[in-house]
C-alpha cells in the first residue's frame, strides 16, 4: 500500500487543475471549495492509510518505486518516493491542518467574491507540493517541491495583490527565503560533486562518509541548513515570515502551521544522516535556533497586531525547533541519543496544531470585527465563546502548560538542550535563551489572549461569533492541541517512533521505554524551571494587562522606553534591511550609475573626441602649404639620413 | 687643386640655404629664386664630381657636364613658367604672398 503514496500529491493537484480549469458554473459552492475539499480530503485519507502502515512498523525507503525522470548518457534522474517515520510525521501534519484550513476557508473567504477561485486553486497547489516535498527521495526531487512551495507561499501572501503591502510582502518573502535557496542548491551540488547521486538512499549510506571530505561536509551541510533559515525564517533572514502576515489569515495558518516553514525543519530532520558527520554545522543549527527564539520572543512582546505576536511566535517556536535539532545531532554523536531529533520532530507536530488553532482564533477573531489591531479589541470573550475558549487553549498549549501539548514537547526539547550542554559547554547558554524564550511566550501569548478576548471593548465594534463552518475547525485543532502531547505516551511512545527514523545512526541505542520518558520529565528539576517560568510568564500578563488600573505607561520611560521601541521596531533588523536595501544598494547603483555614465561612456565618447580631436591636430599637417610640406619632407629625410647612416650602423644591423 | 671636401661643404651650405629660403620665404619669386640656388647647389656637385673623375679614376667621363648643362636648361624652362604663373597669381590676387593665396586650402 505504502507505493501508492505518490498518490497523495496527486489528488490535490487535480483538484487545483479543477478548479483552475473548470468552467466557472461547475465549481458550486463557493468558487470551488467543494474540489478543495474533496481533494484535500482525499489526500487526508490516504494519508491516514499510510500513517497507519508506518505506525505498523511498515516504511517505505530504499527499495522504493521508482521513475525515471532524465537521461543525459550514463546519467538520469530519478524520482521516487520515500516513507518513514519523519514523513509519516509531516504527512500528518500537512493533511490535518490542510484540510481544517481548506473547510475553514469556506467560511472565512466567503466575501471574497471571484477571488475564491484562484484561492482555492492556489491552496490546493500549495498542498500538493508540500505533499510531493515530504515524499521526496531525493535532494533535487525536493529542491524542485522547495521552489514550488516559495512560489505558492508568494501567490498566496500576494493574494490581494492590488494593496501595495500585500504585493511587497509578497516579493519579500520570495527574495529572502530565495536567498536561502540558493545556499540550499550549492549545498547539493557540493554534495554531487563528491557522491555524484542526490538520492536519499545512496547520500545517507556509509559510503558516503568516505567520498565527501569532513570540511566540504561542513561546508555543504551548512549551505543545506542556509535553505531551511531562509525556508523556516530563522534569523537573520527571518523578516519576511512577520510580513508574510499580509495575506489571508488562512493562508498564514497554512504556512505557519504546516507547509512553508516546517519544510526547512523537514529539511534538516532529513539530513540528519549527512549532518551528524558534521559537528560545526550542527553547533551553527543550535545558536541559530536559539538565538532566533529569544530575538522572534522578545519583538512578540511588544507587537500590537495580533497576526504579528502569532507570526513572531512562530519563529521564536521554530527557532526551539531547530536549536532541539543542533543539540539532537550532538546527543546523536556523543550520547547515541535520539532524544533532541525525536523533542524537535515533536515539537514540530504539536507546534503544527496550535500555532494552526491559533492562527485560525485570530482569523476568526479577524473576520468578525475586521481589524489585527489588538489595542482596538478587548472584551471579545462574551461575544465569541467557542473562538476565544479554543484560543486560551492554544495559548495553554504555547505556553507550555502540562497536560497541554506544548508542555511536553519543549521540555523535551529544552532536555535534550541541557543534556548537550556536557558535550559543548555552549549548549548551556543556548538552554538559558530556551528558558527565558519560554518564559516570554507564556508572557505574550497571555498578554495577547487578555488584550483580545478580556476586559472592556477599546473601540466600537460589532462582533459576532463566527459560522460553524470556521469554528469546528477550531474545535478540532483544540482537542488536538490538547491531547497531542501524549503521543510521548501512547505504544511505543513518540521518542521510540521516531528514533527508528534514524537508528542506522544510533545503533544499539537503549530504547526508553514510555515509563522512563514519563519518569524522565517528572523527576528533572528543570522541568519544574521552565513550568515555573511560563506559569510566571502568565500571571505577569494576568496583572499586566487584565488587571485594571495597572499603569503600563512606566515602561515607556528611560532604558526600558527605548527598549520597548526598539522590540517595537523589531530590533530594528527590518530597517536595517530597508536601509541596506535603500542605502547600500542605491549607493552601489550609484556607483554603478556613475561608472557607467563616466567609464563606459566616457570611453566610447572618450574615443570619438580623440578621433576629433587627433583629426584637429592632424589636419593641420594637410594644411595645403606647400612651404610646410617641404620642411616637413626635409626633416624626414634628414631624419631618415640621421637613421641609415648613424643609429642602423651603430645598433649593428 | 681644391679639396672635394670644400666643394662638397659650399654645395651643401647653397643646397641649405636654398632649401631654408623655399621654407620659410612668403614671397613667391623669393621661393622660385631659392629653388635656383637649390638646382645650383646640384649643378656644381655634378660639374665637381665630373672633374675629379680623371683624378680618381684617370679616365674623363664628360657626362657630368653634360648633366649639369641640361639641368642649367631646364632651370631655365623651369623660370620662365615659374614667373609667368607668379605673373598671373599677381593679376588674379594682386599679390604674390604664397600664404595668402590659399583658394584651394582647407
Amino acid at each position: 500500500m505504502l507505493e501508492y503514496a505518490w498518490l497523495i500529491p496527486v489528488i490535490p493537484f487535480v483538484a487545483f487543475l479543477l478548479i483552475a480549469l473548470l468552467p466557472k458554473r461547475t465549481l458550486f459552492w463557493e468558487d470551488g471549495a467543494v474540489y478543495g475539499i474533496a481533494g484535500a480530503f482525499g489526500a487526508l485519507a490516504l494519508s491516514v492509510i499510510v500513517i497507519w502502515q508506518v505506525l505498523m512498523g511498515e516504511t517505505l525507503t530504499v527499495d522504493a518505486p521508482r521513475t525515471t525522470w532524465i537521461i543525459v548518457g550514463d546519467f538520469q534522474i530519478e524520482f521516487g518516493i520515500w516513507i518513514d517515520q519523519l514523513t509519516a510525521i509531516m504527512l500528518l501534519v500537512v493533511s490535518v491542518v490542510g484540510t481544517l484550513v481548506v473547510i475553514y476557508s469556506g467560511g472565512y473567504m466567503h466575501e471574497e467574491g471571484e477571488g475564491r477561485r484562484r484561492y482555492y486553486a492556489e491552496i490546493m497547489l500549495f498542498i500538493s507540493v508540500m505533499y510531493g516535498l515530504v515524499i521526496s527521495d531525493n535532494y533535487l526531487q525536493m529542491f524542485i517541491f522547495w521552489e514550488l512551495v516559495g512560489l505558492c507561499s508568494y501567490l498566496l501572501i500576494g493574494f490581494w495583490y492590488t494593496k501595495p503591502s500585500a504585493a511587497s510582502a509578497a516579493k519579500r518573502a520570495f527574495i529572502v527565503t530565495r536567498v536561502g535557496d540558493i545556499m540550499f542548491m550549492a549545498g547539493i551540488i557540493i554534495l554531487f560533486k563528491y557522491v555524484g547521486n542526490l538520492d536519499f538512499a545512496q547520500l545517507f549510506s556509509e559510503s558516503t562518509a568516505h567520498q565527501v571530505p569532513s570540511d566540504m561536509m561542513t561546508l555543504a551541510t551548512a549551505l543545506i541548513f542556509g535553505g531551511a533559515i531562509g525556508k523556516s525564517a530563522q534569523f537573520p533572514l527571518h523578516e519576511w515570515l512577520p510580513d508574510a502576515m499580509e495575506g489571508p489569515t488562512t493562508v498564514s495558518a497554512l504556512i505557519h502551521a504546516a507547509t512553508m516553514v516546517k519544510a526547512g525543519v523537514y529539511l534538516i530532520a532529513r539530513s540528519y544522516p549527512l549532518l551528524v558527520q558534521a559537528p560545526d554545522s550542527l553547533l551553527l543549527v543550535a545558536v541559530i535556533g536559539g538565538v532566533t527564539a529569544l530575538i522572534a520572543a522578545t519583538v512578540a512582546l511588544a507587537a500590537n497586531d495580533i497576526k504579528r505576536v502569532l507570526a513572531y511566535s512562530t519563529i521564536s517556536q521554530l527557532g526551539y525547533m531547530i536549536l532541539g535539532l543542533g543539540a539532537g545531532g550532538y546527543l546523536v554523536i556523543h550520547a547515541n541519543s535520539p532524544g533532541g531529533y525525536a523533542a524537535a520532530t515533536f515539537h514540530l507536530m504539536n507546534h503544527a496544531f496550535f500555532k494552526a488553532l491559533l492562527f485560525l482564533c485570530a482569523g476568526s477573531v479577524i473576520h468578525a470585527i475586521g481589524t489585527n489591531d489588538m489595542r482596538l479589541m478587548g472584551g471579545l470573550g462574551r461575544k465569541m465563546r467557542i473562538t476565544s475558549t479554543t484560543m486560551l487553549v492554544g495559548a495553554i498549549a504555547i505556553a507550555g502548560i502540562p497536560p497541554f501539548s506544548g508542555f511536553w514537547s519543549k521540555d523535551e526539547v529544552l532536555a535534550a538542550v541541557y543534556h548537550a550542554g556536557e558535550f559543548d559547554p555552549a549548549f548551556f547558554l543556548l538552554w538559558a535563551m530556551g528558558i527565558a524564550t519560554a518564559f516570554m511566550t507564556a508572557f505574550y501569548m497571555f498578554r495577547m489572549w487578555f488584550m483580545t478576548f478580556a476586559g472592556e471593548p477599546r473601540s466600537d465594534y460589532h462582533a459576532h461569533e463566527s459560522p460553524k463552518i470556521m469554528t469546528v475547525p477550531l474545535m478540532i485543532l483544540a482537542g488536538l492541541a490538547m491531547v497531542s502531547g501524549f503521543a510521548l505516551f501512547i505504544g511505543e511512545g513518540f521518542k521510540g517512533f521516531m528514533e527508528r527514523s534514524i537508528e542506522e545512526l544510533v545503533p544499539g541505542t537503549a530504547h526508553e521505554t514510555v515509563g522512563d520518558v514519563a519518569v524522565g520529565i517528572f523527576t528533572d528539576p528543570l522541568t519544574y524551571v521552565s513550568l515555573v517560568l511560563a506559569v510566571v510568564g502568565i500571571l505577569l500578563a494576568y496583572r499586566m494587562y487584565y488587571v485594571p488600573g495597572f499603569d503600563r505607561s512606566v515602561f515607556a520611560k528611560g532604558f526600558s522606553g527605548k527598549l520597548q521601541r526598539a522590540l517595537e521596531n523589531r530590533w530594528y533588523i527590518s530597517k536595517f534591511y530597508d536601509d541596506f536595501a535603500i542605502r547600500v544598494v542605491y549607493a552601489f547603483s550609484l556607483v554603478a550609475d556613475l561608472f557607467d555614465r563616466y567609464v563606459i561612456d566616457g570611453l566610447v565618447n572618450g574615443f570619438a573626441y580623440l578621433g576629433g580631436r587627433g583629426g584637429n591636430v592632424l589636419r593641420r599637417a594637410q594644411d595645403g602649404n606647400v612651404q610646410r610640406y617641404t620642411s616637413l619632407i626635409i626633416v624626414g629625410i634628414c631624419l631618415l639620413l640621421i637613421l641609415v647612416l648613424y643609429v642602423l650602423p651603430w645598433g649593428g644591423w | 687643386m681644391i679639396p672635394i671636401e670644400y666643394w662638397l661643404v659650399f654645395s651643401s651650405l647653397l643646397f641649405v640655404i636654398g632649401a631654408y629660403g623655399v621654407m620659410t620665404r612668403r614671397n613667391a619669386i623669393v621661393v622660385l629664386m631659392c629653388i635656383e640656388i637649390m638646382l645650383n647647389a646640384a649643378n656644381i656637385n655634378l660639374v665637381m664630381f665630373s672633374s675629379y673623375h680623371t683624378v680618381l679614376h684617370g679616365t674623363a667621363d664628360p657626362s657630368g657636364q653634360a648633366f649639369a648643362l641640361f639641368s642649367i636648361a631646364i632651370a631655365a624652362a623651369e623660370v620662365a613658367v615659374g614667373l609667368a604663373i607668379i605673373l598671373s597669381v599677381y593679376r588674379r590676387y594682386q599679390t604674390i604672398d604664397v600664404d595668402k593665396i590659399n583658394i584651394l586650402r582647407w
